[in-house]
């Protein structure tokens, strides 16, 4: 009983271990394409396992992250919080959030109009940035 | 003569000696200087942090959790061991009856347990 769970688990790590190796290669042979350089199998193999081991990293501060806010979910500001230390990164990932968060809004703004148009006429609700995927079918 | 204010830090004897005990050998002076800048920079990493954590709890003060975090992400303390096996290694009793809770006669508990 044990012993299958932890050997289920087993198989589950090493798909992902996979996963993430090849889409480490695929990243590599772009830059190997862009800058005229190859990797070797190997760069390649341990490219993809401190990934992986990063990742265990990652996802361990976000956790503690989101505990000491006293949130259960993590979210975009604990992703912030884990890349302060690096300036360029957390530049580059406060816009790109900032980027998530108009694509959304312009998403929910795109669905309140459909829902207006087949509603009723003048309805305007105040522009609230809930979570994206809550519909709001009590009209009509 | 008004005094300079200089920025604070740790006197050079009480430096020398933590870091001459951790080293386990003896240490030359002209070590300090640089300890001493290695130190600042330290300290201020570490308010750095401190503050970022306490802003990400929506406070404007800093907690003992916030320590707790920080030492955890500095890999003081591993998965699973609470940060008071850290007092216990590290700081002398009168420190660790401030931090630990101990109950005592009477059925108190001190310090007070706050959550």
């Amino acid at each position: 009983m044990n012993d299958e769970a932890e050997q289920s688990r087993f198989m589950q790590t090493q798909r992902l271990r996979a996963a993430v190796h090849y889409t480490v290669g695929l990243l590599c042979r772009e830059v190997g394409e862009q800058s005229d350089v190859q990797f070797s199998r190997q760069s390649i193999a341990a490219l993809a396992e401190t990934t992986f081991r990063q990742g265990d990293t990652f996802a361990k501060d976000l956790e503690a992250f989101a505990r000491h806010a006293k949130r259960t979910t993590v979210n975009a500001e604990d992703v912030k919080l884990l890349a302060r230390r690096s300036t360029a990164l957390h530049k580059y990932i406060t816009r790109r959030s900032e980027e998530l968060m108009s694509s959304n809004q312009q998403q929910q703004k795109d669905k309140r109009k459909k829902s207006a148009g087949k509603g009723k006429k003048g309805s305007a609700a105040p522009a609230e940035d809930v979570v994206a995927g809550s519909e709001d079918s009590n009209m009509g | 003569a008004a005094k300079q204010k200089e920025d604070p830090s740790l006197p050079k004897a009480y430096v020398m000696s933590v870091f001459s005990h951790f080293a386990k050998t003896k240490v030359s002076r002209d070590v300090y200087p640089v300890l001493q800048e290695i130190l600042d920079k330290y300290f201020e990493r570490l308010v750095d942090d401190l503050e970022a954590y306490a802003n990400h709890a929506k406070r404007k003060t800093i907690e003992k959790q916030d320590v707790e975090l920080l030492l955890r992400r500095q890999g003081l303390v591993p998965d699973g061991v609470p940060v008071n096996v850290l007092i216990e290694r590290y700081l002398p009793m009168e420190y660790r009856k401030l931090l630990i809770p101990v109950a005592t006669s009477g059925n108190k508990v001190f310090p007070k347990h706050r959550r």
